[in-house]
C-alpha cells in the first residue's frame, strides 16, 4: 500500500470517528466543522513527519507526487496533470474572491426568545383556582383576544399572524410555554412586546400590552386556558 | 516502467482526492461564521436592495420600464393588532417593494393587490430615525428600552401627494414643517403601484431617516383599503386599522465594487507562479 493511500485512510478513519463516534460518547456533543478540520490537519502533519523521517520513506512518499507534477513517465495521466495545474490556480482565485466579496445579507440578529422577566414577576403563582369552569372561561378569553394571532389550535397560526416577525408563539411546541412558569406568561401578556428587555428586541414584537385592556384575573384565566388547550403544563420548581 | 506506473497511479489519484477533500472541508468551516439570521417566514424577503441608476429616477412614474431593473422583495402583511382600535382582518396580504437611487434621490415603489380603487386608499413607508430603535407600531414607547421616533412617508389616493411625518407612539402623528417626500399612485388591474421619492440626505437627521450607501436601515410598510361599507358608509380601514408589516431592511446599493475580482486575479497569478517555480525546481532536482 502506498504511503499516500495510508494517509487518506488515516484521515477518513479519523473523520468518521470524530463525526460519528465522538458525539455518541456520553457527555459529548457534535464537534464543530472547524475543530474536525483542525484534527485532520494535525493527523496529516503528524503523518508527514513520520513519512519523511528517513530518506527512503521520504522518496516513497514524495517521489510519486513529484513525478506527477513534473509529468515524468506518467503516461495516460498527462491530461489529469494539466487539469490539476489549471484547476488549482482557479480554485485559489475562487476562494480569494469569496472571502473578499461584500456580503449582500442584512445584519444578523441575535434575539433572545425568552429573556429574564423583571424581578417582581418571579415566583408569582396563579391566584385563580383551577376548575373546569375557570379553564373554560380562560379558553373563551383566549378565543376572543389571543387566537387571531396565536391560533384557535394554540399553534401560532392565527389568521392575523402572517406578517409578524418574530411570529406569534406556538403554544403546542414543547419549547414555548411548557418551558416557562405561569408567572412568566403573566408578565409577557401583561406588558406585551414593548415590555421586553433590549435582548428580546421589543421593537419587533406585535404582542399587545394587555394590562391596558384586560384585568389581571382574566390574564390568569387565559394562562390556564392556554396550557389546557395546548396540552402543556407550566414549568414548576420541584 | 510498468511497475513504476502501477505504483504511481493510485498514489496520484489519492493525492488529488486529498487536495479536493481539503478544498471541500474549508468552505464547510467557513459556513460556521455567524450568518444573517434566517427570516422566520422562509418564502418572504428580508431586505430591499435599491440599485444605483444612471439617468433619471422614475420619481413620478410607478410604471416606468426602469423599475424592472430593480430586484423585487415581497413582505407579508398582517392586520394591525398591537393597539386599539385594532382590526383582525386586512385587505392587503403582501407588499411587493422595489427601490432605485441615483446618488441624490431615492425612489421606492410599493405594489399590492386591492380589488377596488377608492379615494381613501392609502399606503405608507416607515423608517427608524437615527441610531435609536423604534417599535414597528408607530414607535410605541418601550418599557425597558429608550426608543426613538419613526419617520413615516404617507400617500392617500384622493390627496395625490406624499406627506412626511413623525410619530413616537400611537396618537402622536405629526406632519413635519419641511416636506421632503413626493408620492404618486397608479391603479390598474386590481393593483396599486405607489412610488415615493425623497433626497437620500435631507439635512434633518433628527426627524428624517438619512439614507446612505453604507449599510442597511430598518423599513416597514402599511396599507389602508379605503373601501366604504355600503350600508353604514364607514371606511373598511382607517387610522390604526390597516395592514402592517414587521421591520425589514432597506439598502441603497453602493456603486459596483470590482476589488474582489482584482484580488482573485492576483491570487490566480501567485498560484500559477508557485506552480511554475515548484515544477522548475523539481525538474532541476531530477536532472541533477
Amino acid at each position: 500500500m502506498g504511503p499516500l493511500i495510508k494517509l487518506i485512510l488515516l484521515n477518513v478513519i479519523t473523520y468518521l470517528i470524530l463525526k460519528f463516534v465522538v458525539p455518541n460518547i456520553p457527555g459529548s456533543a457534535p464537534l464543530p466543522a472547524s475543530l474536525v478540520f483542525l484534527y485532520l490537519l494535525l493527523t496529516t502533519s503528524g503523518y508527514l513527519i513520520i513519512a519523511t523521517v528517513s530518506a527512503e520513506s521520504k522518496e516513497e512518499f514524495w517521489g510519486p507526487i513529484q513525478r506527477f507534477l513534473v509529468g515524468d513517465g506518467i503516461g495516460g495521466l498527462q491530461a489529469l496533470r494539466w487539469a490539476v495545474l489549471i484547476l488549482f490556480p482557479l480554485l485559489v482565485g475562487w476562494q480569494t474572491y469569496n472571502s473578499t466579496a461584500v456580503s449582500d445579507a442584512p445584519p444578523g440578529e441575535n434575539r433572545t426568545i425568552h429573556p429574564a422577566p423583571p424581578g417582581e414577576y418571579a415566583g408569582l403563582s396563579n391566584p385563580v383556582p383551577k376548575t373546569p369552569d375557570t379553564i373554560q372561561q380562560g379558553k373563551g378569553f383566549y378565543a376572543a383576544f389571543c387566537s387571531p394571532c396565536h391560533g384557535g389550535n394554540f399553534d401560532g397560526k392565527g389568521s392575523a399572524a402572517r406578517g409578524f416577525n418574530p411570529p406569534p408563539a406556538n403554544f403546542s411546541d414543547p419549547t414555548t410555554i411548557a418551558m416557562l412558569q405561569e408567572s412568566y406568561l403573566f408578565w409577557r401578556i401583561k406588558k406585551g412586546g414593548v415590555g421586553l428587555p433590549i435582548e428580546g428586541m421589543p421593537w419587533k414584537s406585535a404582542m399587545p400590552r394587555w394590562e391596558l385592556e384586560l384585568p389581571d384575573e382574566w390574564i390568569w384565566k387565559i394562562i390556564m386556558g392556554e396550557y389546557d388547550g395546548a396540552h402543556q403544563s407550566p414549568r414548576t420548581w420541584e | 516502467m510498468i511497475r513504476g506506473l502501477s505504483r504511481i497511479v493510485p498514489n496520484v489519484v489519492v493525492g488529488v482526492c486529498l487536495a479536493i477533500g481539503f478544498l471541500i472541508v474549508q468552505p464547510a468551516t467557513a459556513e460556521e461564521k455567524p450568518k444573517a439570521a434566517a427570516p422566520e417566514e422562509t418564502a418572504a424577503s428580508s431586505s430591499v436592495s435599491a440599485p444605483l441608476v444612471k439617468g433619471t429616477l422614475p420619481a413620478d412614474d410607478p410604471t416606468a420600464a426602469v423599475w424592472s431593473s430593480a430586484p423585487s422583495a415581497t413582505f407579508p402583511m398582517s392586520p394591525q393588532v398591537h393597539w386599539p382600535t385594532r382590526n383582525l382582518e386586512a385587505t392587503v396580504k403582501d407588499m411587493i417593494v422595489r427601490g432605485l437611487h441615483d446618488g441624490t434621490n431615492v425612489a421606492i415603489l410599493l405594489e399590492y393587490a386591492d380589488p377596488t380603487e377608492d379615494p381613501d386608499d392609502a399606503a405608507a413607508i416607515q423608517f427608524m430615525v437615527g441610531d435609536k430603535k423604534a417599535h414597528f407600531a408607530h414607535g410605541q414607547p418601550m418599557a425597558q428600552v429608550e426608543g426613538g421616533p419613526v419617520n413615516i412617508w404617507y400617500w392617500k389616493n384622493k390627496d395625490a401627494k406624499g406627506v412626511d411625518m413623525n410619530a413616537k407612539g400611537f396618537g402622536t402623528l405629526k406632519i413635519q414643517t419641511h416636506q421632503d417626500v413626493k408620492a404618486k399612485g397608479v391603479y390598474s388591474n386590481g393593483r396599486w403601484k405607489v412610488v415615493f421619492t425623497r433626497p437620500l440626505d435631507t439635512g434633518h437627521p433628527e426627524e428624517d431617516t438619512q439614507i446612505t450607501t453604507a449599510g442597511f436601515i430598518n423599513i416597514g410598510f402599511a396599507a389602508w383599503d379605503g373601501k366604504k361599507d355600503p350600508s353604514s358608509g364607514e371606511l373598511k380601514e382607517k387610522g390604526s386599522q390597516k395592514a402592517v408589516s414587521s421591520w425589514w431592511y432597506f439598502r441603497a446599493e453602493a456603486p459596483p465594487d470590482y476589488t474582489g475580482y482584482y484580488y482573485a486575479a492576483i491570487a490566480v497569478g501567485l498560484a500559477l507562479g508557485f506552480q511554475f517555480v515548484l515544477i522548475r525546481k523539481l525538474k532541476k532536482g531530477q536532472s541533477a
